[in-house]
C-alpha cells in the first residue's frame, strides 16, 4: 500500500495505470496520463502492451517524458470476460499487475477505466483488503440536494451480510469526515421503516450491530429522508444502493421532458424551464467524485483504488488519477484503518 | 489437522461463514460463496498444498465432499511421486 515515507522522499506520487481498460484504451488514457504528469507531484506508470504505449506516449513525450513510464503486462482482460479470470487466467493482464505493483510498493495508487469487476477483484486478490473490510464499497455524496450526505454502497456488493453495513457506515463515516468535513457524521441505515424490526434479514442484524456499534448511529431512515439532511452517512447494499443512484440520476431528465410538455402552449415560459433545469439537472448526480474527480474509489482496499467510467475521455481519466493522488495524500486509507480498529469487527466475521 | 479440516477452515474464511455449518454435502451456493469466494478458495487451496486445480476439474466439484476428495486424491498422487 501506500508508503507516505516515500511520497515525502520522492517529492511525487506514484500511480499504476491501467492503460489497456478503457472503451477508448490506451488512446485517451495515454492522452489522460500526459495531462495529469502536467502537474509536478505525480510520476505515472502506464501498465500494458508496452509497444503499443510506447508508441502513444511518442506523440506526446517532447513535452512530458520524464514522469511517465512504461510497463509490460502481457494480456488484457475484455469487458466480457469474467473479471475473475485475472486471478487464475489472466494473472498478467495490465490491471493484476498495476495492482501488483501497488501492494509491491512500486505505486501508491492504482487507476482504472476498464472492468470495474477485475479493477476490484485485482484489487481484492492482489492488493488486499483492510482489516474489518470484506469486499471493496462505492461511496458517494448526494450533492446539491443533500451537500451533507453520503450513501454507500452504491453498487460494488448487491448481496451483502450484516457486518458489511457495519464496515459501509465506516467508511462512509471517514468519507463525510475527509471530503464533506463534517466532525461527527450521523449515521442511518436505509430500510421500509423506521423501527428495528423493518427491513430484511441482513438489514435488520444490521440494523442490531449499528446500534450496539458505539457510532453515532441515529437509527432507521425510509426512502423519503434520504434528501433531509437526517443523516450524513446513508448505509445501504449495494442493490439497492445502484437501484437508488440510477434512479436519482434519472429525475432531472424526465422532470424536464414532463414539465416542457405541460408548457406546451406557452413558449415563453417552456423556454425558461429549459434553462432553469440546466441547473437542475447536474444536481441530481450523485457523488462530487464521479463530477469532479472523474470515478470512484473502492473503499476497503489497503491502497488507493480508482476506477472510472469506461466511456471516459483524456480530461476525466486527468481528472481520475489527480484524485487517486489526493486521496493518497489525504491518507484515507490509513483514516479509514484507524476508524476500523476502534471497533473490533472480528466479533462479527464468522469465518474467522 | 486432517486435509479435509484444512480446506474447510479456507472456505469458512473466505466466505466468512461458521465452519460448523460447512458439511461434506454443502454446495457453494449452500453457504452463499460466490464466484470469487470459489476462486479465491481454489488458490489458497492451490498455494497450501502445492498442488494444481485446473478449471476443467473444479468445474466439476457439486459440493464441499467433491472439493475436499479431489484435494486428498491429488494430495496423495504428490506424496507418491
Amino acid at each position: 500500500m501506500a508508503d507516505n515515507k516515500n511520497i515525502v522522499r520522492n517529492g511525487k506520487i506514484r500511480v499504476a495505470v491501467d492503460a489497456m481498460g478503457g472503451d477508448y484504451a490506451p488512446g485517451e488514457v495515454v492522452k489522460g496520463a500526459v495531462l495529469a504528469a502536467q502537474k509536478d507531484d505525480v510520476e505515472i506508470f502506464l501498465v500494458g502492451a508496452a509497444d503499443i504505449l510506447e508508441q502513444e506516449l511518442a506523440k506526446y513525450r517532447p513535452t512530458n517524458g520524464s514522469f511517465i513510464h512504461v510497463v509490460g503486462a502481457s494480456q488484457v482482460i475484455k469487458e466480457n470476460e469474467s473479471p475473475v479470470d485475472v486471478i487464475r487466467r489472466k494473472p498478467d493482464c495490465s490491471v493484476a499487475v498495476a495492482a501488483k505493483m501497488v501492494k509491491a510498493g512500486e505505486a501508491d495508487a492504482l487507476f482504472s477505466a476498464g472492468s470495474s469487476g477485475a479493477a476490484a477483484i485485482s484489487a481484492i486478490q492482489f492488493i488486499g483488503m483492510v482489516d474489518g473490510m470484506y469486499r471493496p464499497a462505492l461511496v458517494g455524496s448526494l450533492g446539491s440536494f443533500a451537500p451533507n450526505t453520503v450513501m454507500v454502497d452504491l453498487g460494488a456488493n448487491v448481496d451483502c451480510k450484516p457486518d458489511q453495513f457495519l464496515a459501509f457506515a465506516i467508511a462512509g463515516s471517514v468519507y463525510a469526515k475527509r471530503f464533506l468535513n463534517i466532525t461527527d457524521p450521523k449515521i442511518a441505515l436505509l430500510s421500509t421503516g423506521s423501527e428495528e424490526s423493518k427491513g430484511n434479514d441482513a438489514v435488520r442484524e444490521a440494523h442490531l450491530l449499528l446500534k450496539n456499534s458505539g457510532l453515532n448511529f441515529i437509527g432507521n431512515i425510509e426512502g423519503g429522508d434520504i434528501l433531509n439532511g437526517k443523516a450524513n452517512v446513508i448505509v445501504c447494499d449495494g442493490f439497492v444502493g445502484n437501484v437508488l443512484l440510477k434512479f436519482y440520476e434519472s429525475i432531472g431528465g424526465y422532470a424536464q421532458v414532463w414539465t416542457e410538455a405541460k408548457l406546451k402552449k406557452h413558449p415563453p415560459l417552456r423556454a425558461l424551464v429549459r434553462v432553469l433545469f440546466k441547473g437542475l439537472f447536474p444536481a441530481t448526480r450523485i457523488s462530487s467524485e464521479s463530477e469532479k474527480q472523474g470515478g470512484g474509489i473502492l473503499w476497503g482496499v489497503d491502497g488507493i483504488v480508482k476506477i472510472a467510467h469506461g466511456a471516459s475521455r483524456a480530461p476525466q481519466i486527468a481528472n481520475a488519477i489527480e484524485s487517486a493522488k489526493e486521496a493518497v495524500k489525504a491518507g484515507v486509507v490509513e483514516s479509514l484503518k484507524a476508524e476500523l480498529a476502534k471497533l473490533d469487527l472480528s466479533k462479527n466475521q464468522p469465518g474467522r | 489437522m486432517s486435509i479435509e479440516e484444512q480446506v474447510k477452515d479456507i472456505l469458512a474464511r473466505i466466505t466468512r461463514v461458521d465452519k460448523a455449518i460447512i458439511t461434506r454435502e454443502s454446495t457453494f451456493k449452500e453457504i452463499k460463496a460466490d464466484s470469487l469466494d470459489v476462486v479465491q478458495a481454489l488458490v489458497a487451496v492451490e498455494e497450501t498444498f502445492g498442488i494444481e486445480i485446473p478449471d476443467e476439474d473444479a468445474q466439476k466439484f457439486q459440493n464441499f465432499g467433491d472439493f475436499v476428495s479431489y484435494v486428498e486424491s491429488r494430495v496423495a498422487q504428490t506424496e507418491k511421486v
